[in-house]
């Protein structure tokens, strides 16, 4: 148990059901989302009809709430010709309105021949003029008081309507008080299939005057003149304006009675009746089905697109999670191997320093031939093992930037010679060649370069069949910078490999690599380039040989 | 440490306010002090000079109070605490006789009350009957002559009245049409005038016993305006402008019905006041104002008594208001522009102050009315009145705008409570007599004849103008408020002149030209002649009347606005009022309303007036921003 807690865990199983996961919530997303916006697009498609038809009504309001009370301002006074101007604002601004007709109307408590007697209270039509878009302007007269029984039927029921409800609250009318807005409606306005009828509110001092000749037996009065107007409208008129043409495919005044679920199955339906005169229209809303579902689409897609989004974006930071989890676990067990490897590599000279110890603790004496022997292998070994630790530290010095560089101006020649020199010394059969083009002198940290030298040519020789240990060292300029070009005829590098080299303690696997190596020079080559602000690249061809080019900035 | 810097900071701070504030400092007076009812009113003297009456709120209530003026008593005689006394006369010296509302709907009682406050009774009267003095008849000390529409509330009949028991006969029948009977100074009626509402006719008889006979007849244009009787037998004084522009006083002969002599005419003025003594049947004196009221004296020995006023209250204006039978005693009101002036008794070359009209207002905190005067853009001299604001310079000053009710009345000089109290609030105050007002004579009245939206409503804007262009008038900083006609000319100049005015202020301004001609009882001709000729047709200037009337206008409407109406306006349809309001706000405009419902064209209860000029004040601050204090 404990093992297990302190060793490197790695749970893909983890991963695994958190991809599904989320996958599964994609896809309850994708299908709520789906399924919501069908709803709203329903409900939108029921409720926004309110929109449409509060701006199909509006001007009918306008007429209803602001023009037609316009005519109690004048006060009765309106004659054929202001009645004609006004009238003329009306079929203007209101399409709707078919025809108007106007009562000239006068109360008296004269008896009267055509018009309304109540009590003695007479309403009688002093002439009736008629509006409308197709009639002529000189026929617009229908009826004169002095032309008495040619009032037509039907105008006169219009007359009637208003006149009486207009008779029975003068009968009881309370004349201390203002007309309240609900009294307005009931008394003033008639309204019928459609029709509105309206008569001009008089003061009450007038209402008084009327109450007065109803109810009192007085002298003949004289004649209070009043307005009655009868609105003729049109519903099929009214201007329908789609204010939301992706719900509503078809919109249309239609009666009330008007269903057409058997003609047209297919069709999504909703209505709202019309106010006031046209209460026996409604507006009809019809989409086909397909027609919605393309909306239902369109709203969805942006939804479907987000969700993707954020799914991709788990999907790739699940990705990062694996990717980290991966690298940390090689880097583990490169940390691992590097322990491994070190501790054999300390092993060897150890071991060798322990025999050679021994050696000389059981010897008796020692002959000069063995204190060489056993003094030159206990100085060679501890020159390596000394050389480990000096790698080794640097190596985390430099890592650390804990070093710093002390450059000077070195001559590019005397110092390739000696390295080269140095390196022919300990392997006789290196073949090193030395091309140096157009420079002589560099400025930098010569215990840092020679690093880079000793690494590059000790892996060189290292990884290359006897007989095949060449080097070809070439150093040009090229731009702001200075590269040192080495170019070796070894067992070359897999291009899998390649990216892999310069990473700590990697070594690849092979036969020429089991003895001697940590796996630190590369890295350590690629610490120090870097280090001194420059760059290294390989290139390689298993079998023929790898060249490793590095490049120091070089400044004049 | 910190602290004490704070505190010396806000030191020097308001060391600074006090000293900035210092520098023009008016004091801001409450709006109540201006708008106070007068403590004691309705001054009378009795008829032997020896007693004065008057009346003074008792517990909210006015009350008759009467004042011995030998040994300075005051005596309460009424107490009512439910309804204040209307109106009251001596009759005879010893009697009073007042009318009191009865259930607040306007019916009236009429008592007798001792002078000392006993035996009061109630008179019987039908409802509605409404009692008026003709005569105390100074020769007589059981009858007074009385005016009282018992038999018919449309007509007053001319009553004896028995002082001691109350009983009264009438001795005039009214045929129907006379609206005021004058009596000489034997307590004969003999002359009456008769009226149509448009038309009058003077009637005169000779003798007690004669029939009243038509004299002459003249339309609205014309006044023939009896004053009394002169000694010479069937002639009369009377103010006429009949073949002449401006009203004159002249001498009347009733017998032939024509003007003997003219006794003053001013060229440039209508003659506004005469005072006449009906005891000796002589002329005191008369006045006009063209921009300051003048005196034209008839009368040596009123002139003396005057001039002797005039020394011992240096700077008022005088005016008498009652004297007693012998013309002895008389009782003086004063007044100046920035006093709203004292009642006094002048008796034996003595002056009694009475009572001040409002002493809580100080002359010295007032502000001077300053006559001005301008050309129309057609050339007609227009009078004014410019009030500017104490301490201030008249100079680029935020401005209310008066015009006047009526169109048929005028402005003139004097204490205005409303002008001073704007004029308080750091506005300059300009008022003007436009065309259509009175006293300027009949040809600059009838120029304002169907011009209630135009011509009239040019002679405001060019005031406005003159004021901008005098630099008196700050340009941005203009409303214009008014009250019944003004408020519908403070509509009109917002309507057609939105540019000019921040904001305009309407007290039971008409909104509807209409319906102030339905007003107007619609089956008598000669009144449809009169408002067709000075408002206009309803049928035949409809188009014109719709431009004149603000409920046409509404969409032109984009100045901020106050609106005040009365629940029962008789002139000012609250319907349409509503109506009105309502589209401003539908449309987005800033309107404020006040709608009292019990109240009428001009609020009777000083509490709603007071909440209106309170409401006016904040919204002329709201949208002027005086810098007064």
């Amino acid at each position: 148990m404990d093992a297990k807690k302190n060793s490197y865990r790695k749970n893909f199983m983890l991963i695994i059901s958190f991809m599904v996961l989320i996958s599964i919530s994609l896809v309850i997303a994708l299908f709520l989302g789906y399924n919501f916006t069908k709803k709203y697009i329903e409900n939108e498609f029921a409720s926004l009809k309110i929109e449409v038809h509060e701006q199909t009504i509006a001007p009918y309001n306008s007429l209803f709430q602001n023009k037609i009370p316009e005519i109690s301002f004048y006060q009765g006074f309106l004659d054929s010709l202001s009645a004609a101007k006004y009238v003329d604002t009306i079929f203007k601004n209101y399409p709707f309105v078919e025809k108007i007709q106007f009562f000239d109307t006068q109360i008296s408590n004269r008896p009267i021949e055509d018009g309304l007697r109540i009590g003695r209270l007479s309403l009688g039509v002093k002439s009736l003029y008629q509006f409308g878009q197709n009639i002529p302007k000189d026929s617009t007269l229908i009826f004169k008081n002095n032309k008495p029984g040619t009032l037509s039927l039907s105008s006169g029921d219009e007359f009637n309507k208003i006149g009486l409800k207009f008779a029975s609250y003068v009968e009881t009318a309370d004349t201390t008080k203002a007309f309240t807005n609900d009294q307005i409606f009931k008394i003033f306005y008639s309204i019928a299939s459609n029709k509105i009828n309206y008569m001009n509110i008089p003061r009450r001092e007038d209402i008084k005057i009327y109450q007065d000749l109803m109810l009192k037996d007085r002298a003949p009065s004289p004649l209070f003149e009043q307005d009655i107007f009868s609105f003729e409208l049109n519903p099929f008129k009214l201007q329908i304006k789609n204010i939301h043409p992706e719900l509503y495919q078809f919109i249309s005044i239609r009666p009330l009675s008007y269903d057409p679920i058997l003609e047209r199955p297919d069709l999504v339906t909703t209505d709202i009746t019309l106010p006031g005169a046209f209460a026996d229209y409604k507006i009809y809303f019809a989409s086909e089905k397909g027609f919605l579902d393309k909306e239902v689409n369109h709203r969805f897609l942006p939804i479907a697109i987000g969700v993707f989004v954020i799914y991709l974006v788990l999907a790739f930071i699940t990705f990062l999670i694996y990717r980290n989890l991966n690298v940390n676990e090689k880097m583990f067990s490169l940390q691992y191997d590097f322990i491994n490897n070190f501790t054999h590599e300390f092993k060897t000279p150890v071991s060798v320093i322990k025999i050679a110890g021994n050696n000389i603790l059981n010897a008796k004496e020692l002959s000069e031939k063995e204190r060489l022997r056993y003094g030159k292998i206990l100085d060679e070994e501890a020159d390596k093992l000394n050389d480990l630790m000096n790698k080794l530290l640097s190596f985390t010095q430099i890592e650390n930037k804990a070093i710093k560089i002390k450059s000077q101006e070195i001559n590019l020649e005397v110092f390739s010679h000696n390295m080269i020199d140095a390196f022919q010394l300990k392997y006789p059969d290196y073949e090193i060649e030395l091309n140096i083009e157009d420079v002589t002198h560099f400025f930098t940290d010569p215990v840092l370069l020679s690093s880079i030298y000793h690494n590059l040519m000790e892996n060189a020789y290292k990884y290359a069949m006897p007989g095949q240990k060449k080097l070809e060292i070439s150093i040009y300029r090229i731009k702001k910078g200075l590269m040192f070009s080495f170019k070796d005829q070894g067992i070359g590098i897999e291009d899998s490999e390649l990216e892999n080299i310069f990473k700590k303690f990697y070594r690849i696997q092979n036969r020429y690599n089991q003895q001697g190596s940590v796996g630190l020079g590369l890295a350590f080559c690629k610490e120090l380039v870097n280090f001194m602000n420059g760059n290294i690249t390989v290139k390689s061809k298993p079998g023929k040989g790898s060249q490793f080019d590095v490049m120091l900035p070089y400044d004049i | 440490m910190l602290d004490l810097l704070k505190k010396y900071f806000y030191i020097c701070l308001s060391v600074m306010l006090l000293s900035c504030s210092s520098n023009t400092k008016t004091e801001k007076i409450k709006a109540e002090v201006f708008f106070n009812d007068p403590q004691k009113s309705s001054f009378h003297i009795s008829p032997d000079g020896k007693y004065l009456s008057y009346l003074q709120p008792y517990k909210g209530k006015l009350n008759i109070f009467v004042q011995s003026l030998e040994r300075n008593e005051v005596t309460q005689i009424t107490a009512y605490i439910d309804k204040s006394v209307k109106n009251y006369f001596w009759a005879g010296n010893e009697k009073l006789f007042y009318m009191k509302d009865k259930d607040g709907l306007q019916h009236y009682q009429l008592f007798s009350v001792n002078k000392d406050g006993t035996k009061t009774s109630l008179i019987e009267t039908a409802t509605d009957t409404r009692v008026e003095i003709i005569d105390q008849m100074k020769n007589d000390d059981q009858y007074i002559l009385i005016a009282m529409n018992e038999r018919n509330p449309e007509n007053f009949d001319v009553y004896k009245l028995d002082i001691n028991t109350g009983q009264k006969t009438m001795i005039i029948k009214n045929p129907g049409s006379i609206v005021e009977w004058i009596s000489d100074k034997e307590g004969n009626v003999r002359l009456a005038v008769g009226s149509d509402g448009v038309n009058e006719t003077l009637y005169y008889r000779e003798h007690n016993n004669g029939e009243f006979k038509p004299v002459i007849s003249n339309n609205f244009k014309n006044t023939l305006k009896p004053l009394g009787f002169t000694n010479q037998k069937n002639h009369i004084y009377a103010l006429s402008n009949i073949n002449r522009d401006k009203l004159a006083l002249v001498d009347f002969d009733c017998s032939t019905g024509k003007e003997i002599k003219v006794i003053y005419e001013n060229p440039e003025a209508d003659i506004l006041d005469v005072i006449y003594s009906k005891s000796s049947n002589k002329l005191s004196y008369l006045t006009y104002e063209i921009s300051k009221r003048e005196i034209f004296f008839l009368d040596n020995q009123v002139k003396e008594m005057y001039d002797d006023v005039r020394s011992q209250l240096p700077n008022q204006e005088v005016k008498i208001i009652d004297r007693d039978q012998k013309e002895k005693s008389f009782l003086i009101k004063t007044y100046t522009d920035k006093d709203p002036g004292a009642y006094y008794l002048y008796q034996d070359k003595k002056l009694i102050k009475l009572a001040d009209l409002n002493p809580e207002i100080k002359a010295d905190q007032m502000c001077e009315m300053k006559p001005v005067s301008y050309k129309s853009r057609d050339g007609l001299i227009i009078h004014g009145y410019l009030t500017i604001p104490l301490n201030k310079k008249g100079e680029n000053l935020p401005c209310v705008v008066i015009p006047h009710q009526g169109p048929a009345t005028r402005n003139v000089w004097g204490y205005s409570p409303e002008v001073q109290f704007l004029a308080n609030r750091g506005y300059a105050v300009f008022q003007m007599n436009f065309r259509g007002s009175t006293g300027y004579g009949k040809d600059f009245q009838t120029a304002g004849h169907k011009q209630w939206g135009k011509k009239i409503q040019d002679d405001i804007t060019d005031g406005v103008n003159w004021l901008i262009s005098e630099k008196i008038a700050d340009p941005e900083k203009i409303a214009i408020y008014g009250y019944s006609f003004g408020g519908y000319a403070a509509l009109n100049q917002a309507i057609y002149h939105p540019d000019l005015y921040q904001c305009a202020a309407s007290y039971s301004g008409f909104i509807n030209l209409f319906t102030y001609i339905k007003g107007f009882p619609a089956y008598y001709k000669p009144y449809q002649q009169m408002l067709n000729e000075i408002i206009g047709n309803p049928k035949l200037d409809a188009d014109y009347l719709k431009y004149a009337s603000p409920i046409f206008q509404i969409d032109r409407i984009q100045t901020p606005l106050l609106v005040a109406q009365g629940g029962k306006d008789d002139r000012v349809n609250v319907n349409e009022t509503n109506q009105f309001v309502k589209e401003l706000k539908k449309k987005n405009i800033k309107v404020e309303y006040i709608l009292n419902d019990n109240e009428s064209h001009y609020f009777r209860d000083p509490a709603n007036r007071l909440a209106f000029y309170k409401k006016l004040e904040l919204f002329l601050d709201k949208y002027l921003h005086p810098d007064q204090y």
